[in-house]
């Protein structure tokens, strides 16, 4: 039975102290999912039998079926701390009482959903990681720290799965301490490498409670804290002391009834502490269950206090390890405590996430009732995801209180994305109907939410396609637009069987774009409906949504295609010129490419078109080597207003300028969005415009003069610029034993794959291989590796960055390169030959 | 830089510029002059006379494309010979008989100045203001003409105003090559097939009929030429009962797009004959229409959002032109959204790109130039019938391939009402008292909620922006109009409102221009940090600043 109710939930929220806002992020299967089901069940919601199996957050059908976790789940929980010593240990911040109110998201694994991830991210202060003993730190435990540091959200570790070491690989306790302390320090190098000096030190250590050690399948876990409050009080010393003895070098001499930090004494040596006085007392009940040593056990059991039920006594192997190790050390108590202890409060992290999250400025009454957590300022209220509710084609919008309180009927502000202050654009005014709490698969409706909580409102889904602001303050800015570490780089088109479905496929379409954070749903030039993913798997599982669900209708389903960008990759070998229609005007234009570390600033949002332009321009020259005074010329960011190519103004004196500027911007934006080889769009040039003449009379001058005039000069000097097609590559990371590598470099190879790391992790068969591989010879690449490694071999591509697509120009149609741009010419029905600059370019 | 610019740089347009002809010199294409009788046989001259003196008209404007401007004069003076060969039949019965030698000699006088009246006067017509394949009836109006001689291929949309006589300047079309690509293209003689050719070839087709009827091809439908382009197949006569659903259909010379399009879900299939090449043609082409079709389709979906469209008039003679416009304004502005109305003579890329605030443009011409394929334009152009698809709610927009070109269906049966805009006519009522109060001061009234872009994947956050127009248009006609008395302020906004909304084109132009007039371009400069005193004194040597050293 649930052992709280929602007052007493609206009661701690009253108390932002104590209130946990938490996601639990890992690589995928490393058991987060699992690992939740034991907090679920302290707090009731599910058996404690069944924890460890139920994966109660998975609350669709097929993530049930595949075992792995789609969308993020959230679910609010109570806890206390009882001792009022362990409160005491709450450092850094205030507590207010024992009771404690957690907000959970437990999110997916797959890389493919790593947008959900950082939707659960942005809602949350802190991380709780979840790593494989065995496997260690995997790429996407690096991606989603990355994502999490970048946040400002403080991580904790459970290095999960201990009883596979021990069961399985049946390591010696030294050889565990060794794994454990190295998957510590790749933790902590990757922690490191993200430094942020708001968020301070957060690297994670045994010795200090922020790393927990456990099995989620078993339900138990523990943290050296846990053990040191035990010991502290048997040996009568300081209990923080002692946590720091129990990890690292630190040994007991029993001869000397001493502590040292030699690990020898008299030549023999000595044990470790941690071993000694911690993974002893496991592995010695591990061998006597699992050795089915009968009669030690009672005698053990009674050594270490454990008190078992008489049906629980009679179980045998492993139901019987279970229940003594969930009973010795259960998992949610260590969990708990953990998260209470070290991660931060709503009031604690916005302090230094304030900053982060605002766009605005920092002094504006928005900005400061985030810093301060104020549930009286006005609401400031960040929608993170849509959540499908059970009247189908409606939503909860899921977000976080960031300040201000939300309540049913409250006339809110929404603000998409693309709003700008003082605009209308993206606007909308609403009363919010009701807001509820999300109970994982359910939700329980609550009157009201004070600042610093996780909760869903319901009637604001139609306002909002995927994430957006609530506020209540006329002047607030955005609270930042969401970044993710994926991009939709895989796409298929979609179209319906019967002519008559498609009002269906749209309005199925629509709601498929909702429902996910990633997705993209577009239809192209040539008329096809297109949905675009991060992988093959995520566009699987949304096809399949939308084709069961979403839309309900028969689908005709294409293969998956690859989105190119057009670049290029040398400056243009003379001076493009193009000249109005009326001849009265002409612009001379040089595209060159843009370095690749300007494009991965404006993609990961560091430069942007918003930004003030003399910052900008500094962020140019300094970091990238720009001239500043070319930097301060940026006219615009295309396509869109804020992709990766950039038209910069490089003339000198020439009238009327200013006047045409509009209409260079718009052919600017329109050339970039569809480039002159296939009408992709164009990513990572830079344009020059080096000179304009213009006529006298403005009437000569206007936007139907300029702005066709300037898309052909884009075009002229793109293609004579050498232009490439880029392609979208993707990063594997593969974990394979010795035996198989043979046939992932074999499947790698055929692929064009090229391996650019691989490492054995240490005291396992297991190596790690990274490799580039082109998404376009990634269709099939799982189920092909699977086949030469006797399905030995574990995948995981997370998108990279875009690369020239070699073999040669894609205007030579002999070529490679100019065969793909033919067929993609062909399929999007235009003229097979790509145009010549000629027919872009005037003479003087 | 790698390239300097060696001049200074030009800070206005040379004059010469202003002089030069910024048009394409055109050369003739076909540099080998006809013969007389050539001419007389290709551009139909004895027919032509013959019908202008039946119909008794007297000023004839003839109308050439511009490939066939050259063989103009040439065509007025055959046609000019051959109609004074031509017996005139009352006048000169009337006047030879009862006439007395003075009566003969003041009918001398009539002969020379009326008699030239009473002869027919030719004018040639070049320079078209829409399209070659519409007659052009304002230009003919300006000489007055009685009729209007159409030579080249024609659209044959009916005319408002004035008789046309159609010349279709007949092509030679060798028979036999073609006889055997219809035989390889159909090697069932049962099959049903429709014949049929670009009107330019059209005088074949009996011949050609006869002759594969002769090789045993039973099931062969001719239709005539009709001037119907709403027909099944445009401007041809096919009964109205008969389903061409299981015809294949057979087309000599390429067709304009649009009829490709129109007949693509009409019939089975469609092959057509090449007649552009040089080498005979050993086969027939298939038809591939579902990419451009689809095309259409990826153009009208993108509009569905379309706050302002364009209404682009280009004709000024296809009957019923101007009810069509007035469809579909009310169309546009059942739908919420704003139009405008264009008439821009010849359309190309420069004219449209003047008007930025325009989304999509819908154009109202003969259903031959209707379609205009082109990515060259800043925004996509449409169709009346593929407007009424693109206003149409997602919800019930089905797109089954079926695509007409001909306007004429648009006012038979004009969309039903959006139910979105029945919604707001009855709040109206409720609304009316405090809607004049509301909006002054720019309520804060719950929004409407965003369209999806299908074409982005986004939302759209004003893509009717005309929306509350009835609404607001009641509530103003019942203030009493005594503005004209006093000075009223101008509301704030400073913007353009029709019936008390903004107008979107103003809208637009405020938001999106950063060009606002001179002096707005020295925002972005930055002002000098602070002032100095400068130099002072005679050129011998100056005094700088105050401790009044010299330099």
């Amino acid at each position: 039975m649930v052992n709280f109710t929602v007052e007493e939930v609206r009661q701690l929220m009253n108390k932002p102290t104590n209130v946990r806002n938490m996601s639990v992020i890992a690589h995928v299967d490393h058991g987060k999912s699992t690992l939740t089901d034991s907090l679920l069940s302290k707090a009731g919601i599910i058996s404690a039998a069944k924890a460890g199996d139920a994966r109660a957050t998975d609350t669709r059908a097929d993530e049930q079926e595949r075992g792995i976790t789609i969308k993020s789940t959230a679910i609010s929980l109570y806890g206390n701390l009882t001792d009022p010593e362990d409160i005491k240990d709450i450092v850094g911040q205030k507590t207010d009482g024992g009771d404690f109110l957690i907000n959970l998201i437990d999110s997916p694994g797959h890389v493919d959903f790593s947008s959900e991830v950082t939707a659960a991210l942005r809602v949350t202060d802190g991380a709780l990681v979840v790593v494989d003993t065995i496997e260690g730190v995997c790429v996407q435990t690096e991606t989603v720290l990355r994502q999490a540091l970048g946040e400002r959200i403080k991580p904790v570790v459970i290095i999960n799965k201990v009883d596979r070491a021990l069961l399985e690989l049946q390591v010696e306790k030294e050889d565990l301490y060794q794994s454990f302390s190295r998957t510590i320090e790749s933790v902590n190098v990757i922690i490191s490498t993200y430094f942020d000096k708001s968020l301070g030190d957060v690297q994670v250590y045994p010795y200090k409670g922020t790393v927990a050690f456990g099995s989620g399948l078993h339900g138990w876990a523990f943290t050296v804290r846990q053990f040191a409050v035990r010991y502290a009080k048997k040996f009568g010393v300081d209990r923080n002391k002692m946590m720091e003895r129990l990890w690292g070098d630190n040994y007991f001499n029993p001869h000397t009834k001493k502590w040292t930090t030699k690990g020898t004494h008299e030549g023999k040596t000595l044990e470790r502490a941690f071993n000694q006085f911690i993974l002893d007392p496991i592995f010695r009940i591990f061998a006597a269950v699992m050795n089915f040593k009968k009669d030690e056990i009672p005698t053990l059991l009674e050594k270490l206090n454990i008190k078992l039920s008489a049906d629980d006594k009679e179980k045998e192997g492993k139901q019987l390890l279970k229940v003594v190790m969930r009973t010795f050390l259960p998992a949610a108590d260590a969990l708990l405590e953990m998260l209470i202890l070290h991660l931060p409060s709503p009031v604690t992290a916005q302090k230094y996430r304030a900053e982060t999250l605002y766009e605005g400025p920092p002094d504006d009454e928005a900005c400061i009732g985030i810093r301060d957590c104020d549930p009286k300022a006005p609401l400031m209220l960040y929608v993170s995801k849509m959540v499908p509710t059970s009247d189908k084609g409606r939503f909860y919008a899921f977000g976080r209180v960031f300040a201000g309180t939300v309540k049913s009927g409250l006339k809110v502000r929404i603000q998409g994305p693309n709003y700008t202050p003082g605009k209308k654009d993206d606007l909308f005014i609403k009363a919010i109907q009701r807001t509820v709490l999300m109970m994982g698969g359910k939700v329980d409706p609550i009157d009201d939410v004070p600042a610093g909580n996780i909760l869903g409102l319901v009637g604001i889904d139609q306002f909002l396609l995927k994430s957006g602001t609530l506020t209540t303050s006329e002047t607030a800015h955005n609270l930042k637009v969401m970044k993710f570490s994926v991009s939709p780089v895989v796409q298929r088109s979609v179209e319906v069987k019967n002519a008559q479905d498609l009002p269906k496929l749209v309005e199925g379409l629509k709601r498929l774009s909702k429902s996910d954070p990633c997705v993209l749903t577009s239809i192209s030039e040539s008329g096809e409906h297109i949905v675009a993913g991060a992988g093959e798997l995520h566009l699987e599982i949304c096809l399949k949504d939308l084709e069961e669900d979403h839309a309900g209708v028969p689908l005709r389903i294409s293969d998956p295609v690859v989105s190119y960008r057009e670049t290029v990759s040398a400056k243009s070998r003379m001076t493009a010129l193009s000249k109005s229609p009326n001849k009265h005007n002409r612009i001379y234009m040089i595209a060159e490419p843009l370095d690749e570390e300007v494009s991965k600033d404006i993609e990961s949002g560091k430069i942007g078109p918003r930004d003030d332009f003399k910052a900008r321009a500094r962020v140019l020259a300094d970091d990238h080597g720009w001239d500043v005074t070319d930097a301060r010329k940026i006219w615009c960011f295309g396509p869109d207003t804020n992709g990766t190519n950039l038209l910069v103004d490089q003339t000198k004196a020439v009238q009327y300028l200013q006047e045409i500027k509009d209409s260079v911007v718009s052919g600017f934006q329109w050339a970039t969005r569809e480039g002159p080889i296939a009408e992709e769009p164009m990513r990572s040039i830079r344009f020059n415009i080096m000179d304009v003449t213009l006529h006298a009379d403005s009437i000569h001058r206007g936007t139907g003069q300029v702005m066709p005039t300037t898309r052909r000069v884009l075009y002229a000097a793109t293609l004579l610029a050498e232009p490439g097609l880029l392609e979208p590559v993707f990063l594997v990371e593969i974990q394979v034993p010795e035996s198989a590598m043979g046939g992932v470099y074999g499947v790698l190879t055929r692929r064009r794959g090229h391996v650019f790391n691989e490492e054995q992790r240490p005291g396992t068969p297991l190596f790690t291989i990274k490799a580039y591989l082109p998404v376009m010879e990634s269709f099939g690449f799982n189920a092909d590796l699977r086949s030469h490694t006797s399905g030995q071999a574990f995948p995981q591509s997370v998108f990279d960055h875009w690369q020239i697509l070699p073999g040669g120009s894609p205007i030579d149609s002999t070529s490679k390169v100019g065969q793909v741009v033919q067929e993609m010419r062909k399929r999007k029905g235009l003229k097979i030959e790509v145009p010549g600059y000629e027919n872009y370019y005037d003479k003087l | 830089m790698t390239q300097q610019i060696s001049a200074a740089p030009v800070l206005s347009t040379p004059e010469t510029h202003i002089f030069e002809d910024p048009t394409p010199i055109v050369t003739p294409a076909n540099t080998v002059p006809l013969s007389d009788d050539e001419l007389f046989e290709i551009y139909e001259v004895e027919r032509t006379a013959r019908e202008v003196r039946e119909g008794g008209w007297s000023r004839i404007a003839l109308q050439f494309p511009d490939a066939m401007l050259k063989d103009g004069p040439r065509v007025s003076q055959a046609l000019e010979k051959e109609l004074s060969r031509l017996p005139r039949p009352d006048l000169s019965a009337s006047t030879g008989k009862n006439a007395t030698v003075e009566e003969l000699e003041t009918d001398i006088s009539k002969l020379s100045t009326n008699g030239k009246a009473e002869r027919e006067r030719l004018f040639i017509l070049a320079d078209t203001s829409y399209g070659a394949c519409c007659v052009d009836e304002i230009a003919a109006e300006h000489v007055d003409a009685d009729v209007v001689v159409h030579y080249g291929r024609s659209c044959l949309s009916p005319t408002a105003r004035l008789p046309v006589i159609y010349v279709f300047t007949t092509r030679p079309l060798p028979l036999s090559p073609l006889v055997s690509v219809f035989e390889n293209t159909y090697p069932s003689k049962e099959l049903p097939v429709i014949l049929m050719a670009d009107i330019t070839y059209n005088s074949h087709v009996p011949e050609i009929a006869e002759m594969l009827r002769a090789a045993g091809y039973t099931e062969l439908l001719v239709p005539e030429i009709v001037h119907d382009p709403g027909s099944i197949i445009p401007n041809r006569s096919v009964d109205a009962e008969l389903d061409i659903k299981d015809y294949s259909l057979f087309h000599i010379s390429d067709p304009p797009p649009s009829l490709l399009l129109t007949l693509s879900s009409r019939v089975k299939d469609m092959h057509i004959y090449p007649t552009d090449t040089q080498a005979e043609p050993t086969s027939a082409l298939e038809a591939q229409t579902s990419r451009t079709l689809r095309r259409r389709y990826g153009i009208l979906t993108s509009l569905s959002t379309c706050p302002v469209f364009g209404i682009l008039i280009n004709t000024l003679s296809v009957k019923n032109y101007l009810p069509v416009i007035e469809t579909l304004r009310s169309q546009i502005t059942t739908a919420g959204k704003k139009s405008y109305t264009f008439v821009v003579g010849k359309v190309n890329v420069a004219k449209l790109a003047n008007f930025s605030e325009i989304g999509g443009w819908v154009v109202v011409g003969c259903w031959e130039s209707a379609l205009i394929e082109s990515s060259d334009f800043y925004r996509p152009i449409i169709t009346p019938f593929e407007l009424g698809l693109a206003l149409m709610g997602d919800e019930e927009r089905v797109w089954s391939g079926e695509w007409r070109s001909d306007f004429s269906d648009v006012l038979k049966n004009p969309p039903p009402e959006p139910a979105a805009q029945k919604e707001t006519t009855e709040l109206s009522s409720e609304k009316k008292e405090n809607e004049h109060i509301e909006i002054e001061e720019d309520s804060e009234e719950e929004s409407a909620p965003p369209e999806f872009d299908l074409r982005t994947g986004r939302y759209i956050s004003h893509s009717r922006p005309m929306r509350m127009k009835t609404v607001t248009s009641e509530s103003s006609k019942s203030e009493p109009t005594s503005a004209s008395d006093v000075l009223t302020r101008r509301a704030k906004g400073d913007l353009a409102t029709v019936n008390g909304i903004v107008s979107p084109g103003a809208e637009y132009l405020r938001t999106q221009r950063t060009w606002t007039g001179l002096g707005s371009d020295f925002a972005d400069v930055e002002a000098s940090d602070s002032i100095e005193e400068g130099r002072s004194g005679v050129a011998r040597g100056y005094t700088v600043g105050e401790d009044g050293e010299r330099r």
